[in-house]
């Protein structure tokens, strides 16, 4: 997508855009072609107005062409707005909108700018099913008025609805494309998606007992920041030997509910009680900026962690990096290499090994029995995933209590003994493993085929619609 | 009795706006900079290199416009080199910042004894001239006394009209916010990081040369912080060029009644009182200010 | 053996060094003077007898203090740049407890005055840090704002309070407190002022050095300064290893006045630190925040500061701030076009 915005340049190969070659040494060569694109992490300014945002670099100047005629730019994006019922207010802030209606600016910059061909890179990842449905009747409406609309996602629901072809790239190969969304076969589709599954390892098998005893227990929590209700009287409890998965769409108090029970975040209401000894541990949900430091290699990453005014020399380092190596078949090129040498994924077996068996001195470990684990394989390969979740099993079955906060869903369904759902900073509903196991379909604890009926009401139930 | 006549004096207040002058240039210097995403703290430096630049050319060639010219001149080559520096080499902006007001402090100290072998000043030499368009209308003509204060004044519409109000303006912020954003809709981000920084070279040269012309030379160390205050200014005036204004004026209200407090001979030692803009600064810092914003990009190089 | 990042270091330190070497040759080519004739009496008037190798290690001593605090803040990722008043603080109040502690034995006196200096230096460290954790106000403002404070305040208790009638000193301390001369032992030195505060000060790197790079702190200290969000994920309390990491590198410049007090003049002088506070920036950076690389930069820093004297008739001794000065500029751009050659060839 980057080659077709004009921000990389292909090595080799051309890019043909209206029958005619082209080659973009910049996005503006890009958007001059009529191609526009919406990232997946939003390209706005939030101490801008929509307005500002949309004209940025394209701007309606006043005749002498120096000061820019806000009144008449104003004029443009309201007819915009109207045409394709976008609904926004080009004088607020970015700060002040919604996320939603943040992707709608991203989309007014393209219409504004007359793009014909309009690129999505994840769109409706931080959407609520209502805003998704908003979202489609926009894109359809772009159908109609004849642009091409590029869709990137990996939700196959959203291909099968709106897509009129679909490609699958995989390893940076064109893998599968189909002409017509009606003769899709879903099957096809995920099998060209997953590739090969037989090499994924067998994964660790689910003990059955389940200690009843509760390590964590939230009453009534409620956080506000900002004077935003971020948490709503949320109750939670964790049991000892369960993994309690937690579902919902990103931006619903997770990453505060995280820093609640880690103890980062300390002015909210309500009752927090640890029950069980031993402290928390955390695989935090953005590895680059929470989950270690870059600089120091693996060793050090693993000491930091608990270090109190201790000698540590070299050797202590080396003996703790061979030894979290070797037990997680961590790909390393030197000993010594800094973490951010490391693939993704091997930096995520490295925060797991840190937040699990700790690798430091046995003597010293105080055992830390509760496990919050965020987006726990989110970029991370499919060997990795899978030693991963293995790993988060047997956490379990050593009877840690485990909280697990993912967007993906069949990573959820296949480990959760219990899943809530959370929204609006309020848990809304919570199923045991008996409601939803047997919707799993497939014995694999690794991509397992969840009932679609399920999942609905689980969408629902994420978006605020509870039917019960 | 003295001292509270003459604070509250029409002339109290028309000096404190005329010695506003370099604290104004100064912060906006640092807010055009900032406000396109890097921090400049050798403002203070800047100042340093003009009036020195000024007062030096001006004496040796005996014309003061070739000494206004070639030191605006210098600062902007300077400029330049910090651009090259921060923009360019993405070096850290803060130890860059440092790296030049060491450099310059030691480069003004060596030619002063160089060419004047004296290690504190210049010989006197007559400033810029007067302006006397006002002279004669009754408060004004007290302190719009000279172009570059009246130009100060100006400065206030005039940045804040840049800012907001134009094409340039806004993509300059918008390098100072979100880089990356303005980078994908095809804002050549680096050259606006420059620009910022130029302006920064030349308003911080108009700073210092009213400093050298103010006082008829140059002396080792004359700038005594205020380019260090002109930042701070900024920071207290949230990025805001008529916010700045105020704050400047608080600061310039205390070298004022620094100034009277010498003059009518009060009791209060003179150290307490040379201290009393850094010390006031650290308490405005401290307390009566909330969380500042910097512009969201402020420092990150790109 | 030498780790990469060690190498590259190595490289890039050397490289700015013979870059500034050039770009001074060149500048004082354009001034009309024989660079040759001036970087020799430099070397010569430092290397030519004990007393001059003496006189210089005795100029490095309170670099090597400063820098080895600056290092501490540095790594943490804190800009001090105000060591010029927090030296000068600490060295006023150790000259004060030394003369006012006198009756009590010898070495408690001198522990209880450099722990008194320590702890007031340390102070006002503090205070940068509160204001930086508080109100999310970059240190590099309030240190420098701190700077003129102090200096102001020092001088101000020192004229009203303590100081020798006409003059800017202290009284002087008693002579029992004076440090070993090195010259005493070892007469090569003979004349020149070197005292035992060096011997501390390499003792003080080597301590900082393993404080930095080998104790948990030393780590905690690092990480926050690499990066601070992560750190707070990993159960650091960050905002303690800040205030705790400014406390410990402020204080350590207060030792800059154990070299003048107790090794040299037995007062505390107003501006004696002669900005050294800031040439000590330019020392710690030039070494890479390594206090072993420190005890050699600053090596160079004093061989041009005392080798600076000896040419002040052919060209003003500020020549040698310039040098200081283009050090560093060339340094932090040679330092990054480096590294990223680096990055490209071997990554």
């Amino acid at each position: 997508m980057n080659i077709l915005f004009g921000i990389h340049k292909p090595d080799s190969g051309y890019l043909k855009v209206f029958g005619t070659e082209v080659s973009f040494k910049s996005p503006l060569d890009a958007i001059e072609n009529n191609i526009g694109m919406v990232h997946q992490h939003f390209m706005l300014i939030d101490d801008f107005t929509v307005l500002e945002n949309v004209i940025l670099g394209d701007e309606i100047t006043k005749s002498k062409g120096l000061s820019i005629d806000f009144k008449k730019a104003g004029i443009v994006l309201n007819e915009i707005i109207d045409k394709y019922d976008l609904g926004l207010d080009v004088n607020r802030l970015i700060s002040e909108i919604s996320i939603g209606q943040q992707q709608k600016v991203e989309i007014l910059k393209l219409l504004y700018r007359r793009s014909e061909i309009l690129i999505f890179d994840e769109p409706t990842a931080v959407l609520s099913p209502v805003e998704v449905e908003h979202f489609f009747k926009i894109i359809n409406s772009f159908k109609a008025d004849g642009k091409t609309i590029i869709f990137i996602t990996h939700k196959l629901n959203e291909v099968k609805h709106i897509s009129d072809r679909v490609s699958v790239l995989r390893k940076s190969k064109l893998v599968y494309e189909s002409d017509n969304s009606n003769e899709l076969n879903i099957s096809d589709l995920s099998k060209a998606i997953v590739g090969d599954i037989n090499d994924i390892q067998n994964s660790e098998k689910r003990n059955a007992s389940v200690k009843n005893v509760e390590a964590l227990k939230l009453d009534d929590i409620s956080l506000t920041v900002n004077e935003v209700k971020i948490l709503n009287s949320l109750d939670l409890t964790l049991m000892k030997g369960e993994i309690h998965g937690i579902c919902g769409v990103e931006g619903n108090g997770q990453s505060e509910l995280v820093d609640v029970i880690y103890g980062l975040q300390k002015n909210f209401e309500g009752n927090y009680k640890k029950l069980i000894p031993g402290g928390i541990s955390l695989v935090p949900d953005d590895r680059k900026r929470k989950g270690f430091i870059k600089e120091f290699n693996i060793g050090e990453n693993i000491s930091l962690k608990g270090a109190n005014l201790n000698f540590l020399p070299s050797k202590k380092i080396n003996k703790i990096s061979e030894k979290i190596i070797s037990d997680n078949d961590v790909r390393v090129s030197d000993l010594e290499s800094p973490m951010s040498e490391l693939s993704g994924g091997n930096q995520q077996k490295v925060i797991f090994a840190r937040e699990t068996d700790s690798g430091t001195d046995s003597e010293t470990d105080s055992e830390n029995n509760i496990l919050i684990l965020v987006h726990p394989t989110r970029g991370v390969d499919i060997n990795a995933t899978a030693f991963i979740h293995s790993k988060i099993i047997s956490q379990r079955n050593e009877g840690k209590a485990v909280l697990l906060i993912s967007s993906d869903l069949d990573e959820l369904i296949s480990l959760s003994d219990r899943l809530s759902v959370l929204y609006k900073g309020e848990i809304l509903k919570t199923f045991n493993r008996d409601e939803f196991s047997r919707f799993i379909k497939s014995d694999s604890e690794i991509e397992p085929e969840t009932d679609p009926e399920f999942l609905l009401m689980l969408g629902k139930l994420m978006t605020g619609i509870n039917d019960k | 009795m003295d001292l509270i006549t003459s604070v509250i004096s029409l002339g109290f207040v028309a000096q404190v706006l005329r010695l506003m002058t370099p604290f104004y240039l100064g912060a906006s210097a640092a807010n055009f900079s900032e406000r396109g995403g890097v921090i400049n703290i050798s403002v203070e430096g800047f100042m340093n290199l003009s009036a020195f630049s000024f007062a030096v050319i001006s004496i040796l060639t005996g014309n003061i416009t070739a000494g206004f010219i070639l030191a605006v001149l210098i600062n902007l080559l300077f400029s330049v080199v910090f651009g090259y520096f921060t923009v360019s080499l993405k070096i850290n902006q803060i130890v860059t910042g440092v790296g030049f007001n060491l450099f310059i402090a030691g480069l003004t100290k060596f030619l002063l004894v160089y060419i004047f072998s004296s290690s504190s000043n210049t010989p006197r030499f007559e400033g810029l001239p007067e302006f006397t368009l006002f002279s004669s209308i009754p408060f004004f003509g007290l302190f719009l006394t000279d172009y570059i204060t009246l130009f100060c004044f100006l400065l206030i519409f005039i940045s804040a009209y840049i800012l907001f109000k134009t094409r340039f303006g806004l993509r300059l912020r918008s390098a100072g916010e979100n880089p990356a954003a303005g980078e994908s809709l095809g804002i050549k981000i680096r050259n606006y990081r420059y620009y910022g920084i130029l302006i920064c070279g030349f308003l911080s040269s108009l700073a210092g040369i009213w400093m050298a012309s103010n006082q008829n030379s140059y002396s080792d160390g004359m700038i005594a912080g205020r380019g260090y205050i002109a930042l701070a200014a900024m920071i207290i005036g949230k990025w805001k060029p008529v916010n700045i204004f105020f704050a400047c004026l608080m600061f310039s209200a205390f070298e004022a009644f620094e100034i009277s407090l010498q003059i009518t001979g009060s009791d209060i030692p003179s150290q307490l009182i040379q201290m009393l803009p850094y010390f006031i600064t650290i308490l405005v810092l401290i307390g009566f200010i909330g969380k500042t914003k910097p512009p969201a990009a402020d420092g990150v190089p790109y | 053996m030498i780790s990469k990042k060690n190498l590259i270091n190595l490289i890039s330190v050397t490289l700015s060094v013979l870059i500034t070497v050039l770009i001074v040759f060149v500048f004082l080519l354009i001034l009309g003077k024989d660079p040759f004739e001036i970087f020799g009496m430099i070397f010569s008037e430092v290397f030519a007898d004990g007393y001059g190798i003496g006189q210089t290690l005795f100029k490095a001593t309170p670099l090597i203090f400063i820098s080895c605090g600056l290092a501490v803040c540095f790594h943490a990722s804190l800009f001090n740049i105000g060591a010029e008043g927090q030296l000068n603080a600490g060295s006023f109040v150790i000259a004060l407890t030394a003369l006012k502690l006198d009756f009590l034995p010898v070495p408690i006196v001198i522990l209880i005055s450099l722990i008194f200096g320590f702890i007031v230096s340390g102070f006002f460290g503090i205070i940068p840090a509160y204001i930086k954790i508080k109100k999310d106000v970059s240190e590099v403002i309030t240190t420098i704002m701190m700077n003129f404070v102090i200096l102001a305040l020092v001088n101000f208790f020192l004229l009203d309070f303590f100081a020798v009638e006409s003059t800017m000193r202290t009284e002087k301390i008693n002579e029992d407190l004076m440090f070993l001369k090195i010259s005493d032992v070892l007469p090569f030195f003979d004349g020149s002022t070197l005292n035992s505060s060096f011997i501390l000060a390499i003792l003080a790197a080597v301590l900082t050095y393993l404080f930095i790079y080998k104790t948990g702190f030393g780590y905690k200290l690092r990480s926050v300064g690499f990066n601070e969000l992560a750190s707070k994920y990993l159960g650091i309390r960050t905002n303690g290893v800040i205030l705790i990491s400014f406390f410990i590198g402020a204080g350590i410049t207060a030792f800059a006045g154990m070299n003048y007090i107790f090794g040299y003049k037995g007062f505390y002088e107003f501006g004696f630190s002669n900005n050294i506070g800031f040439t000590a920036i330019a020392v710690t950076l030039l070494a890479k925040n390594n206090p072993i690389g420190i005890i050699f930069s600053s090596l160079l820093f004093a061989i041009l500061d005392y080798g600076g004297l000896s040419v002040n008739q052919l060209i003003p001794k500020e020549l040698m701030l310039v040098v200081q000065g283009i050090i560093i500029l060339s340094l932090l751009a040679v330092d990054k076009i480096v590294s990223n050659y680096f990055k490209e060839k071997l990554i």
